[in-house]
């Protein structure tokens, strides 16, 4: 398992290497990360990527913050004032950024030792890590060709390959749940505005979310704990008031909450969403869909044929929103204040920064850049940009037409029974019945491999965010489990997704923690029958 | 890991200074002509060393005068005559003012307009990757103050949008800007003859304001030789409004007309940092012409049907380049139309002095700006208890204030506009403490005459007073508060001395040069008794000895041969003799009267 293990004079130059793209070989620990703290690539002779004697750190409280010495890695589009902050982009391959995301600042205050920035897709554009500067993020071998996910790639290995116990991503439309199921880890999108977005560099403002991965539910939520609090510099941070209004029962100890909501747990009315039985659903990843179900009903749970009537054009109009309002912010990057600048002179043509742009972004980012702003272009923006904005709100309806729990954003809807869709089943004359979580798959497929990817077009890529990207549209939280799969070939893991009303943050964490439990029992009774059947 | 240096940190943060001038502090409030002008005017004074921001006056009614007599005398060739008989021009103006704040729209750096280069931005001024806007509220009090006063509905709900274009002034890739739902629409300002509108208008005239919006400032370029351009970014993000007209206007001096009203109607209202000259008022103007008799243009530009083609004239810096440039469109494209050929939608250029518009770029050329809600800012809400109290606490606008200078005070409108206008209201407040100090000490005079007799020396007297020791901008000093260098009660206690013939006209015009010069320090009191000034009335025999020797014996016969007018010929000699001012008229003409009387036995 060991990966890099240099002498402190060799580090520095390490780290410079580092952040050029190294088209020779690179070490695994290198397509993980972008850049690492020197302190912890000298420890890293330990097994577990933990450093062997951590720092004596003085904690005032009596007992030592959660996170004390742990390590913990940042994807590379959270700024760090002491490590680079690329985005995995070459326009930013050299970029120090002067202040801290809020998010770091707060796992510091409880004791995290920062160990590295991790790889991901250019500016969080991508679903395999493999769109960056810094070529792609790979699985450890044998399934080094299979995705890991992206784009938070590098981080969902780092917590695979248990060299931290959290790592930090982000979540635009599936961007912390695609690669949590690729790569069998848990991975958690929280509510819209819950955690501060200061020093996350935007892919999509009004979808992007700071998510969390770890090896269990337990960590995830202990880490959102930490930094779920109302931050004055992010604007779209949820304000003190709605917090009050929307966490009311505001335990703020997991065991708490856990108990809790174990206590309700068989009263839990479940909600499978007919849309997502799609065809292109992996005959696998059904069974695996099954076996969850089941053993929720197992549990005296009450599984609900639910009806989302509006996914089919969730997916088209995301892509539509994230493109354009990513084209928007990707304006800023021209050479001048910051990041890299293109040699030759800047302006001819009376078109500035051409060459700067050109020489600086991905082939990915500038299609998307060229797309978005096609979308938000005069002739095509009512078109485009305002029906993928009513989609969206309509995306949203159907989310709060299911739920039981109202939306606490929302004033509460009356839904015409007249005018909602044939598809949906009516519980009673009231109306179709409600639900308390909807569980679903995080992907239609397992991890497909990295050649059949680099065939695809860039659409078809598009296509695996069909599950994670509804919830982003409705900013509601979610959360994927992984499931083994019981076959051979290709990375052993299914990603199970729990979405919840807005808010509903908790319980989806404490649920997922259930369903682990569940499986984990599920999969000793397996292995026995395994061993059995082995034995025959 | 390396920190990060002060020196960097201080060049990102906003240099850590933190300004007193608040866009809500409170001045205590000095006299009830204060009142009117709500309390949160910033003194300019004290945290501007910059360029004083009078509305140039004189220079307007030299204008004024100029054009008049333009008119008057038609020195317009007849050609030109008949090219307007024909043609009707059709204007529309975009002014952009800088908000009267603290700090930056959407950043917490102070608002400076002079200091050092780049000491004052903010993370996000820099577009900082990770950083975020945080709207400043405050910023919506001048914004609103200036639509309320230009008669604008507010918006209970107004948004902010992008507005993409590359440039090296602006960080993002994109200006922040209220396009979709802007915070003020439907207003109009109306226009008086005093004003310097076109005679063709008549005595007045209302011009629809559209809509006013928010947006940010861009950096400043510094340009140097050799394409070298330095950029500062103190002024990025700070806080614009921009004042969209209806394309209402029809005569280039109505237009000149109109910015310099914006511009005292925003200084009113406090909502405006700079004028006009100092770059903190920008105008973009409108222009197209059509037939008068011929068939209606095809265009429609918001909402004004018929019009002709327009094309864009921009970053107008005076009220002189707003009406020459309207000038030289309006007769290039009459030339061009006459000659047969088509007016082009574009955006267009004029440099002072110059006699033409430029081409800057065309339709080809024109920027999809790409307008989108911004995702992180949220809709402003403004309640209507901050509109209802912002709009009491308006004060009097300045046409209201002209009225009242002229119907209560005495004043003619060329006086009233003068005190209205100088040292940004300044001269109005102290000729208003001067009036209600001369109140108190003739409680019984009537409030025109005191009027009359404050404009005369407020304006008049004390305009013409200068010192080359001084500043020779602005020798008396006086601030947008009233204070100057000459305390009103002094002034007030001496025009009430000459009032009450204490002392004569000619001593209170060396008294008011002592109280100038000696910067205050000196009562007038004080100034009488040390010159001995205090009028002392002639005696009997003086008068008589005065009159003996200015008697000239031809005009002794004159009168009485029945010339009686004559005796005011003999008594403005007495006047002139006397030399300190102490000749009554009327005592004189009988002295005299009782003499020839004499010489008739």
């Amino acid at each position: 398992m060991v990966d890099v293990h240099l002498p402190r004079s060799a580090a520095r130059a390490a780290k410079a290497a580092l952040r050029k793209p190294n088209p020779g070989i690179r070490t695994f620990s290198q397509n993980v990360f972008i850049s690492r703290a020197e302190q912890e690539q000298e420890q890293e002779h330990d097994v577990a990527g933990r450093s062997k004697e951590p720092n004596p750190k003085t904690y005032s409280a009596q007992e030592p913050p959660w996170l004390a010495d742990k390590p913990v890695a940042i994807k590379d589009n959270i700024a760090t004032a002491d490590l680079p902050t690329t985005c995995a982009s070459g326009i930013l391959q050299n970029h120090q950024s002067p202040f801290e995301a809020s998010v770091v600042e707060q796992l510091r205050s409880i004791g995290a030792s920062i160990i590295g920035k991790t790889n991901m897709d250019e500016f969080g554009m991508g679903s395999h890590s493999t769109n960056s500067f810094f070529g792609t993020v790979t699985n450890r071998p044998p399934f080094d060709r299979f995705s890991v996910g992206g784009s938070s790639g590098g981080s969902a290995v780092a917590v695979a390959e248990k060299l931290v116990d959290i790592a930090i991503g982000t979540d635009t439309g599936g961007s912390v749940r695609l690669p949590a199921a690729y790569s069998g880890v848990v991975g958690f999108k929280p509510s819209y505005g819950v955690i501060s977005r200061w020093g996350v560099v935007p892919y999509a403002n009004s979808l992007d979310t700071v998510g969390i991965l770890a090896q269990s539910s337990e960590q995830v939520f202990k880490a959102f704990l930490s930094m779920r609090e109302h931050d004055p510099r992010d604007p779209t941070s949820l304000s003190e008031k709605s917090r009050m209004r929307a966490f009311t029962n505001g335990r703020e100890k997991w065991r708490e909450v856990r108990d809790q909501n174990r206590k309700d747990f068989q009263k839990l009315r479940i909600g499978v969403p007919e849309q997502y039985n799609i065809f292109e659903l992996d005959g696998k990843t059904r069974r695996a869909w099954q076996l969850a179900l089941m053993l929720f009903q197992d549990q005296g749970c009450t599984i609900v044929p639910i009806s989302l009537p509006n996914t089919e054009k969730a997916l088209p109009a995301y892509y539509v929103l994230a493109m354009a309002e990513a084209a928007s912010n990707l304006s800023k990057y021209d050479g001048v204040r910051y990041g890299t600048r293109s040699k030759s002179s800047d302006g001819a043509g009376d078109v500035l920064y051409s060459k700067s742009r050109g020489e600086g972004f991905g082939d990915e980012v500038k299609r998307r850049i060229l797309l978005g702003s096609y979308a938000l272009s005069s002739d095509a923006i009512d078109n485009y940009f305002i029906k993928a904005q009513k989609v969206r709100r309509l995306v949203q309806q159907d989310f709060d037409r299911v739920f039981s729990m109202p939306n606490p954003l929302r004033d509460p809807e009356q839904f015409d029974l007249s005018e909602m869709d044939e598809s949906i089943p009516l519980n009673n004359k009231l109306g179709p019945s409600q639900v308390d979580l909807i569980v679903c798959p995080t992907s239609p497929t397992p991890a497909p491999n990295l050649d059949d990817i680099a065939n695809q077009r860039p659409v078809d890529a598009y296509i695996n965010d069909v599950f994670t990207v509804p919830a982003s549209m409705a900013g509601l939280p979610a959360i994927s489990v992984p499931l083994k799969r019981r076959h051979k070939d290709g990375p052993k893991f299914d990603g199970m997704q729990i979405i919840g009303q807005y808010s509903d943050d908790d319980r989806v964490i404490t649920v997922a923690h259930e369903l682990e439990k569940l499986l984990k029992l599920d999969d000793e009774k397996w292995s026995r029958t395994e061993g059995i059947q082995g034995q025959l | 890991m390396a920190r990060i240096a002060p020196r960097v940190l201080r060049s990102y943060l906003f240099g850590g200074q933190v300004l007193a001038r608040g866009c809500l502090r409170r001045n205590p409030v000095r006299s009830p002509a204060l009142q009117r002008y709500h309390g949160t005017q910033a003194s300019l004074a004290d945290t501007e060393p910059g360029p004083s921001i009078s509305i140039p006056f004189r220079k307007q009614l030299k204008d004024e005068a100029k054009r008049r007599k333009a008119e008057g005398f038609g020195k317009k060739s007849k050609e030109d005559n008949q090219k307007l008989e024909d043609w009707e021009l059709t204007v529309g103006i975009e002014i952009h003012a800088q908000l009267n704040t603290a700090r930056k729209l959407f950043s917490s750096a102070a608002s400076t307009i002079n200091d050092v280069p780049n000491t004052h931005v903010a993370l996000f001024d820099v577009a900082m990757p990770g950083s975020q806007p945080s709207f400043q509220k405050e910023t919506l009090i001048p914004a609103l103050r200036a639509a309320l006063a230009l008669n604008c509905t507010i918006q209970k709900t107004s948004k902010f949008d992008r507005k993409h274009y590359m440039h090296w002034d602006q960080p993002s890739g994109y200006q922040i800007t209220q396009y979709y739902e802007p915070f003020a629409r439907d207003g109009h300002i109306t226009l008086y003859a005093h004003d310097g509108i076109a005679k063709e208008d008549g005595d007045r005239i209302d011009i629809g304001i559209k809509q006013i919006q928010m947006e940010q400032d861009t950096a400043k370029t510094i340009s140097q030789p050799g394409d070298i351009h330095l950029l500062d970014f103190n002024r990025v993000g700070l806080p614009l409004i921009e004042i969209i007209t209806l394309p209402q206007i029809h005569h280039p001096s109505t237009a000149a007309a109109l910015v310099r009203k914006v511009q005292i109607i925003l200084n009113s209202v406090d909502a405006c940092v700079l004028g006009l000259q100092s770059g903190g008022l920008r105008a973009d103007v409108n222009v197209s012409v059509r037939r008068r008799d011929g068939e209606e243009g095809e265009n429609e530009y918001s909402g004004v049907k018929g019009l002709g083609k327009r094309t864009e004239i921009k970053n107008l810096s005076s009220f002189k380049a707003v009406e020459d440039a309207i000038i030289a469109e309006r007769d290039r494209q009459i030339e061009v139309l006459n000659a047969g050929g088509k007016i082009e939608g574009e955006t267009r250029g004029w440099t002072i002095g110059s006699t033409e518009t430029r081409r800057l770029r065309g339709k080809e050329g024109e920027v999809d700006y790409r307008y989108m809600p911004d995702p992180d800012l949220g809709p402003v809400i403004i309640g209507q208890d901050l509109i209802d109290h912002l709009h009491e606490s308006l004060g009097v606008l300045p046409d209201h204030e002209i009225n009242i200078l002229v119907d209560d005070y005495g004043l003619t409108t060329k006086d009233a506009m003068s005190l209205v206008s100088l040292n940004e209201g300044g001269r109005h407040e102290y000729f208003r403490d001067v009036v209600d100090e001369l109140q108190r000490l003739a409680p019984d005079q009537d409030l025109k005459e005191a009027g009359r007799l404050a404009g005369n020396w407020v304006l008049h007297e004390m305009g013409g007073l200068s010192n080359v020791e001084v500043d020779e901008e602005d020798p008396l000093r006086i601030t947008s508060d009233g204070d100057c260098i000459i305390p009103s009660a002094q002034l007030a206690q001496l025009v009430h001395y000459l009032d009450t013939s204490k002392i004569t006209g000619k001593s209170a015009k060396k008294v008011l040069y002592e109280l100038f010069s000696s910067g205050g320090s000196k009562s007038t009191k004080d100034l009488i008794d040390e010159a001995g000034l205090w009028f002392t009335p002639l005696s009997v025999a003086e008068y008589e000895e005065l009159a003996k020797s200015i008697l000239d014996m031809k005009v002794v016969e004159q009168i009485l041969a029945g010339k009686d007018g004559k005796v005011n010929f003999l008594v403005g000699q007495m006047m002139r003799k006397d030399g300190d001012g102490r000749v009554d008229p009327q005592q004189a003409a009988m002295v005299l009267r009782k003499l020839i009387e004499e010489f008739r036995k």
